[in-house]
C-alpha cells in the first residue's frame, strides 16, 4: 500500500497537468492521426511486398520494424518539439498576463510534461498500430502459419485496427460508434484498392486505375 | 503556570491574480489542506482572458502566511495584497 502511494501521487499529479493543460483533446487527436498512419503505411507495406511476390515473412518483418521505428522516432521527436514550442509560447503569454515568472509553478511543470507526455502519444501510437500488423508475419516466420495466411491476418488486423479507431472517435463525438468505425474501415479498404492496382501494374492494373479516375 | 504569550494570526483575506487553472476549487481545497487552517472562502472577483482575480479569505486557529503563500504560487497565483488580518494573543504553557 505504502509502496504503491507514490506512484498514485505521481499519477495523480499527471493527470492534474493534463487536465491544467487540457492536453486530453490534443493526445486523443495525436492517438488517432497516428495509429491510422501506422495502420495504412503497414498495409503499404504489407500489400506491396506481396504483389510484389516476395514471400518471405522476414523481409516483412524487416520492413515492419523499420517503417514503425522510423515512425516512432519521428512522431515523438516532431511532435516534442512542436509541442514544446507551442507551450513555451503559452507559458510565457500567461507570464505576461499574470506579470509574473511562472518558473517551477505548476504551470511550468504541466508544460514540460505534456510535451513530453504528447510526444510518447505520437511516438508509441504509429509504432503500436505497425507492430500489431507484423504480429502474424512473426508467426509466419516461426511456422506456425504459411505466409499467405499472414498476409490475410495481417491485413484483417490492420482493417480491425482502423475499425477500432473509427469507432474510438465515434465515442468521442457521441454519434454512432459502429458507423464510425466502418467508415473508417472504408477508408482503408479503398487505400488496400489502390496499392492493388497501382502494385500489381500490367494492363489490368492500369486499365482499372483509368476506371477509377472516371 | 502561564508562558510568554503568542500572536498567532487567525484570519487573513488576499487579493490573489491566478491562472484560469487550476481552478478556484482545487486552490481553495489545497489551502484546506495546510496546518492550522479550519476554513477558507474563495470569491471570483474578476475574469480576463488569462486571468482572474479572486478573493480568498482563510481562517483557522494558526495561520502560516508563508505556507499560504506557497501554495498559492505552487498554482501559478501570485498575491496582490494582503486586505484584511486578524490575529489573536493566546496565552501558552511553557
Amino acid at each position: 500500500m505504502n509502496l504503491l502511494e507514490p506512484i498514485a501521487e505521481r499519477l495523480r499529479r499527471f493527470r492534474n497537468y493534463v487536465r491544467i493543460t487540457e492536453a486530453d483533446e490534443i493526445a486523443r487527436r495525436y492517438f488517432v492521426m497516428n495509429a491510422f498512419d501506422g495502420s495504412l503505411t503497414m498495409l503499404g507495406v504489407i500489400l506491396g511486398t506481396f504483389l510484389a511476390r516476395v514471400h518471405d515473412p522476414r523481409v516483412v518483418i524487416g520492413a515492419g520494424i523499420g517503417a514503425s521505428l522510423a515512425m516512432g522516432m519521428s512522431g515523438f521527436f516532431g511532435t516534442y518539439m512542436t509541442e514544446r514550442a507551442e507551450r513555451t509560447r503559452k507559458l510565457k503569454k500567461l507570464e505576461r498576463a499574470m506579470v509574473t515568472n511562472l518558473n517551477e509553478t505548476v504551470w511550468d511543470n504541466a508544460s514540460s510534461f505534456v510535451s513530453f507526455w504528447a510526444a510518447l502519444v505520437d511516438g508509441v501510437s504509429p509504432a503500436a498500430a505497425a507492430i500489431v500488423a507484423i504480429i502474424p508475419f512473426l508467426l509466419a516466420q516461426l511456422g506456425w502459419v504459411n505466409f499467405n495466411s499472414a498476409v490475410a491476418l495481417s491485413v484483417g488486423l490492420i482493417l480491425a485496427t482502423l475499425f477500432f479507431l473509427g469507432a474510438y472517435l465515434g465515442r468521442v463525438s457521441e454519434e454512432n460508434a459502429p458507423l464510425s468505425g466502418v467508415r473508417m474501415l472504408l477508408v482503408g479498404l479503398v487505400t488496400g484498392l489502390f496499392i492493388w492496382l497501382i502494385s500489381s501494374g500490367g494492363t489490368h492494373g492500369s486499365a482499372l486505375i483509368l476506371v477509377a479516375l472516371g | 503556570m502561564t508562558g510568554s504569550p503568542e500572536v498567532r494570526v487567525t484570519k487573513m483575506v488576499l487579493d490573489v491574480l491566478k491562472p484560469h487553472q487550476p481552478s478556484i476549487l482545487e486552490l481553495s481545497k489545497l489551502l484546506g489542506e495546510l496546518d492550522g487552517v479550519s476554513s477558507v472562502n474563495t470569491v471570483l472577483r474578476e475574469v480576463d482572458a488569462d486571468t482572474e482575480t479572486v478573493v480568498l479569505s482563510i481562517e483557522g486557529p494558526r495561520l502560516d502566511y508563508d505556507s499560504v503563500l506557497d501554495v498559492i504560487e505552487q498554482c501559478s497565483a501570485s498575491v496582490h495584497s494582503v486586505d484584511e488580518v486578524s490575529v489573536e494573543k493566546v496565552d501558552t504553557d511553557d
